[in-house]
């Protein structure tokens, strides 16, 4: 098995507050990690600063065996990550196919000079058509994202991070706001994906699902990580049965 | 043809069609890629008294044109650096900025002509009607341009980032990178506009390129909806030749920028492009469609 | 002229700022718009306060006349133009803004074109001070601002409804959660930051013994690049930017800083006003989330 991302004795600290304190995993080819905590163990601010949106403050993340850490987030993106963003963010003047078509055009848009002299869609679009289908949502490919369900546009964030062809799909909280049918569908879908050999990090509150479907977890509680290993030998572990049935100390001290 | 018109229809045309290259550019960085300029008149400024300043010693019409693009167009890039590290809404602010600084520094420097402006310049020789013919070219070449633009992937990008550059970096979009590339474009052909103006005009001043010069391009962006090619290219006629035409709209020119400003954004904020898409809905709306 | 004189001056003209800039933060902390017509405002109070001391002989009545009447207008323009464009884009409504200033400005023009002046101008005289010669009234206008703006300050932080204005301005989200009537806030800094312009106008009209529709364009644009240096939304930045952009020009405008054998003076290569914004974008490419953030 070869090492696809890892983070490394990773400290984020925001004004004095400290959200992530020396934490390390790493993620082989193939693999799908659920990475859980309670509210505020810093689970979001891990992911964050494997994307690139938050700076940490010491700690690297290795994408293929090379640091990344420094790079702005497009770079990161270009260099094999994609995530699936928590809150739904279509672009409202494209369709959904759309949507898909233009990631998947990643290929065209790395140099400015070099879009402008491009327009063909047709690669893209057969691309786009694919991953639809993927996601099982290819009867909406033409509508507006403005009138479709919250499941689809779930689904349709997946299909777009897919579109980047990436080495690891990052899902922050993919199941959130969806009702347990849903849920259980989006599940298995992701399941299926990893299934063909897509490596994904998975980070989500639906504790039931990320059991049912990730065969190992990383477990975070105020910003370190207590547990790692397969998902029934960690949640077995008492200090992180501690983390989520206690009273919830971890919560009120360290930001999300 | 050319006894049709006369020197005055002539340079209504002319002036319409400069005002047309002027929103277009502006709607490149505004209307495509979402970054509000409340500035833009200082690039043009920047265009017309470089191609002035170069004419003056001797330099061709169209070297001159060129060198003011450039120029307009390099300190374009300066404001878009600035633009990539601040926030939204600094943006507005710091273009404002430019063109007080532009006009404080115009006005402060004897070789520009200070307060009093630039005048007495030598033209092209190409005739009023030759240059009228020239104005319509290049207006038309800027909207083929901009649908050149809107039609690549370019254009595509610049409407995700638009709409929401957080996510366009997550797709693996160099934010920065196109943002500059809008700026520049955008205004070196505002320096072209602004070249094109001086020379169908005997005298420049700083106050030519001013802030309220600037809103009314942007009245003319947001009057035809923001990123509209075809409806900014008619705001941008009806709004230079009205005033014009009309005495009363002429004496109140502000006042009905102003207000149709206000107005346009309280009641249609997409403009005459949004009237268009909704009387198109009303007409074409069947039963039961609840879009 | 002496070091202290340019920084007695300085704080002057800062004071001034103040007085704009405040409104212009208030707006902006609550509603995330930068309020363009503002400007407006501040003229509007110039030509109350003009008429007013004219038509009634009495200063002072004139002042709270000012402020009363921008203060309502402030409201008014929060009822019509911005609570109905909210929930758009920002760029809606700062282009409505703009419009809505120039339509303002214009309508000025309409009222009388030529502008204003006092009959009989009242604090006028001069004061000595390190042999700089300064105006009685712009002293008058400096300790007026510290006495609005502290005293509106103090009422922020020693009384309950302050306590609950300060909440809702940094965090209106959260206020709206306990209960306190956002929308009341809103037109309270409408009123508030609109008189406070007015006083600016009112005093700012005793200097120059004219109100004319431009009159507060450039402190205005001013002040709009001073809340961002201050930045955006933060009060004490913004207060601490308005002196210092105030002592920044009365220094700029007559300092010559030897290059070799040459002289370089700012104030030959630029004006006043220009000065003030390449201190913004410089700071800005320095400081890009501004010179103050709160944490």
């Amino acid at each position: 098995m070869t090492t696809v991302l890892e983070v490394r004795d990773l400290r984020v600290v925001f004004g004095g507050v400290t959200a992530v304190d020396g934490v390390s995993f790493s993620v082989d080819d193939g693999q799908l990690l659920g990475l859980i905590g309670p509210n505020g163990a810093g689970k979001t601010t891990v992911m964050r600063s494997i994307t690139g949106i938050v700076r940490p403050t010491s700690g690297n993340i290795l994408l293929d065996g090379q640091r990344v850490t420094g790079l702005p987030i497009h770079r990161r993106m270009r260099r094999g990550l994609a995530l699936s963003q928590q809150l739904v963010r279509p672009f409202r003047e494209m369709s959904v196919i759309e949507n898909v078509a233009f990631a998947a055009g990643y290929r065209k848009t790395g140099n400015p000079l070099k879009s402008l002299v491009t327009f063909d869609w047709t690669q893209e679009r057969a691309r786009a058509t694919e991953l639809l289908a993927m996601v099982e949502i290819s009867s909406y490919a033409d509508a507006d994202t403005g009138s479709v369900p919250l499941g689809v546009l779930k689904r349709l964030e997946v299909a777009r991070a897919l579109a980047l062809d990436p080495k690891v799909l990052l899902l922050d909280e993919p199941l959130a706001g969806l009702n347990s049918n849903e849920a259980v569908t989006l599940g298995d879908t992701i399941k299926r994906l990893n299934g063909d050999g897509l490596t994904v990090v998975l980070i989500e509150h639906n504790l039931g699902e990320v059991m049912r479907i990730c065969p190992r977890l990383v477990v975070l509680d105020n910003g370190r990580k207590i547990g790692d290993g397969p998902a029934q030998e960690v949640m077995a572990d008492p200090d992180v049965r501690a983390a989520y049935l206690g009273t919830g100390a971890g919560g009120s001290h360290a930001a999300a | 043809m050319e006894d049709l018109l006369n020197a005055y229809d002539m340079s209504l045309i002319r002036t319409a069609a400069v005002m047309v290259i002027m929103a277009l550019s502006l709607n490149l960085i505004t209307g495509f890629c979402g970054q509000i300029s409340l500035g833009h008149a200082a690039f043009m400024g920047v265009g017309a008294y470089t191609s002035v300043v170069l004419s003056i010693n001797g330099v061709d019409f169209i070297l001159g044109t060129l060198a003011g693009m450039a120029l307009a167009g390099i300190l374009g890039i300066l404001v878009g650096l600035t633009s990539l590290r601040v926030r939204h809404d600094f943006l507005a602010i710091t273009t404002m900025g430019i063109v007080f600084l532009f006009s404080g520094i115009v006005e402060q420097s004897s070789f520009l002509g200070d307060t009093d402006g630039l005048s007495g310049y030598p033209h092209p020789a190409y005739g009023d009607f030759a240059y009228m013919v020239m104005t319509i070219l290049l207006a038309i070449a800027v909207m083929l341009l901009s649908i050149y633009i809107r039609r690549s992937w370019m254009g595509a990008t610049f409407k995700s980032i638009g709409d929401d550059e957080d996510t366009a970096r997550i797709l693996g979009i160099d934010v920065s990178l196109y943002k500059l590339a809008a700026f520049v474009m955008g205004t070196s052909l505002a320096g072209l506009a602004g070249s094109l103006y001086a020379h169908q005009t005997t005298i420049i001043q700083a106050e030519n390129f001013g802030f309220i010069e600037s809103i009314t391009v942007l009245s003319m962006v947001v009057f035809g909806g923001v990123g509209s090619i075809a409806g900014v290219t008619v705001a941008a006629i009806v709004l230079t030749l009205l005033p014009l035409w009309s005495q009363f709209i002429g004496d109140y020119k502000l006042l009905f920028y102003g207000g149709l400003l206000f107005l346009m954004m309280r009641f249609a904020p997409y403009g005459l492009a949004g009237i268009v898409v909704r009387l198109q809905r009303l007409v074409f709306r069947r039963t039961g469609d609840t879009g | 002229m002496t070091e202290l004189a340019l920084l007695v001056q300085g704080l002057l003209d800062g004071s001034i700022y103040a007085l704009i800039a405040v409104g212009l933060t208030l707006v902006y902390g609550l509603l995330r718009i930068l309020h363009v017509a503002h400007a407006a405002l501040f003229t509007l109070g110039g030509y109350v306060g003009v008429v007013v001391t004219n038509e009634t002989g009495s200063f002072i009545l004139a002042l709270v006349a000012a402020m009363i009447v921008a203060g309502i207008a402030g409201m008014i323009i929060y009822r019509l133009v911005y609570q109905p464009i909210l929930h758009l884009p920002p760029y809606v409504a700062l282009i409505a803004s703009i419009g809505l200033f120039i339509a303002m400005q214009e309508g000025f023009r309409f009222y009388d074109e030529q502008g204003v002046s006092y009959v009989n101008p009242p604090v006028q005289g001069t004061l000595e001070l390190a042999g700089q010669t300064l105006q009685l009234a712009k002293i008058v206008t400096f300790f007026v601002a510290i006495i609005l703006i502290g005293g509106l300050g103090l009422l922020a932080a020693k009384t309950r409804t302050g306590v609950a204005w300060r909440a809702t301005v940094t965090m209106p989200a959260m206020a709206e959660s306990f209960g306190i009537n956002i929308i009341q806030v809103r037109y309270i800094n409408f009123f508030i930051g609109s008189a406070l312009a007015a006083v600016a106008g009112v005093m700012v009209s005793l200097t120059t013994n004219l109100v004319e529709p431009t009159s507060g364009d450039v402190w205005s644009y001013k002040a709009l690049a001073i809340i961002v240096l201050g930045g955006l939304g933060s009060m004490r930045g913004t207060l601490i930017a308005c002196f210092a952009l105030g002592v920044l020009e009365a220094f700029a405008t007559t300092t010559c800083v030897p290059l070799g054998n040459i002289q370089i003076c700012l104030g030959e290569i630029m004006n006043r006003d220009a000065i003030a914004f390449a201190f913004l974008v410089i700071v800005l490419m320095i400081r890009p989330q501004g010179l103050f953030v709160r944490a």
